[in-house]
């Protein structure tokens, strides 16, 4: 799973997440891609298991992009426990996705096979996407 | 090389909230520069630049832009979309000057299906999508073109390999990889996919913490005892 070797803080402030993407909203290195709807948080489990449904049902062709990187530790507190007594333990990490993100990007697939592979991915990331493919981005003004 | 026609009118407004309400009413704001000239503040109708989109290439397509009833021959230089809607935000126009020659990004066509793809199940991968072209405005080709056809799995085609006409200079180095066919990946590579999956549901790797301050020390410390201790305790309070 995809996590960080070294960090500066092993604690970090939850944040508010505002604005739109203004990077990494291109389908840049496939041809088909995943891009995020709405703000949230991406889990290193969930980009994992998106991961494997898409490598799964590409079977042996294609390759894929994984375009955010779980960086932003999550602390938890223990279950049971009083409020207080400082911040609770690391316990996973996720990327902070906002809106218009490229999240996932596949090649050498049909259209089909990715539009598919793409949905079995995004039934596994807790925040809203759609399926964009490399054309779409440069023709489609609607 | 492709030349289209297109109205536009000079805007004399300026600034985030101007732009906002030309979007609003059907307008895209817009720019033209070039050498030798000062820059103007254009608006287009959105519509129209939608509809010309659609059919030219448009990076390498030379359009005349007429304002005020000077045509100007330009280039589009960058096109602004919105993250998720898509919608045009801002359009960038050079302005050519005669005699000049201009460095623009042409597509790069893979044609064919390659053997290794046919017979082996390869998989082809085009790691340069655009190349970068020094050339003559009037003599600007609509994309480069490269066979596949002939490549098997190891095989990769290079920016020396790609034909062009000889008023066109190549900028970008010979030696860069165009398109790469590689084998199919191993089906084996799936199972450790899984058990990365299953066995981190167990814990936390804590990765190492760099440029440690003392006052890190001490909030790590709180983190890490205060869980255990009011784990204990609170139940038996009860």
């Amino acid at each position: 799973m995809l996590s960080p070797k070294r960090v500066k803080f092993r604690k970090r402030f939850k944040g508010r997440t505002k604005g739109l993407a203004t990077r990494g909203n291109e389908v840049s290195f496939g041809h088909y891609g995943l891009k995020a709807l709405e703000p949230g948080w991406v889990s290193n489990r969930q980009i994992e298991a998106a991961r494997v449904a898409l490598t799964r049902h590409i079977k042996r062709g294609g390759k894929v992009w994984i375009r955010i990187f779980p960086d932003k530790p999550i602390t938890k507190k223990p279950a049971e426990t009083r409020m207080g007594k400082g911040k609770g333990s690391p316990e996973g990490w996720v990327a902070v996705v906002k809106p218009g993100r490229v999240m996932f990007e596949l090649e050498g697939v049909t259209p089909e096979i990715g539009k598919k592979a793409m949905a079995l991915a995004a039934a596994k990331i807790g925040v809203k996407s759609k399926f964009v493919t490399r054309e779409e981005a440069h023709t489609d003004a609607s | 090389m492709a030349v289209v026609s297109f109205n536009a009118t000079a805007r004399d407004i300026s600034g985030k909230g101007a732009a906002r309400s030309l979007r609003r009413q059907g307008q895209v704001p817009a720019v033209i520069y070039g050498h030798g000239r000062d820059p103007l503040s254009l608006s287009l109708n959105a519509r129209d630049l939608d509809k010309m989109l659609g059919h030219i290439q448009a990076e390498s397509t030379v359009i005349e832009v007429t304002v005020g009833g000077q045509t100007a021959k330009t280039l589009i230089r960058e096109i602004q979309r919105h993250p998720i809607k898509r919608q045009i935000l801002h359009v960038d126009f050079q302005a050519l000057v005669a005699g000049e020659k201009v460095t623009v990004n042409i597509p790069i066509v893979l044609n064919g299906i390659p053997e290794g793809v046919r017979l082996e199940g390869g998989v082809l991968d085009q790691t340069l999508r655009e190349l970068e072209i020094e050339v003559d405005p009037s003599d600007i080709p609509d994309h480069a073109e490269l066979d596949v056809t002939n490549m098997v799995i190891g095989d990769s085609l290079h920016v020396s390999d790609i034909k062009l006409p000889a008023s066109v200079k190549v900028l970008d180095d010979p030696e860069t990889s165009v398109a790469v066919l590689a084998a199919p990946r191993a089906v084996i590579e799936e199972t450790p996919a899984v058990e990365a999956v299953e066995g981190a549901a167990e814990g936390v790797a804590e990765p190492e913490v760099i440029g440690k301050g003392p006052g890190d020390e001490e909030e790590g410390e709180i983190g890490g005892e205060s869980p255990g201790k009011k784990g204990g305790e609170s139940p038996g309070k009860k």
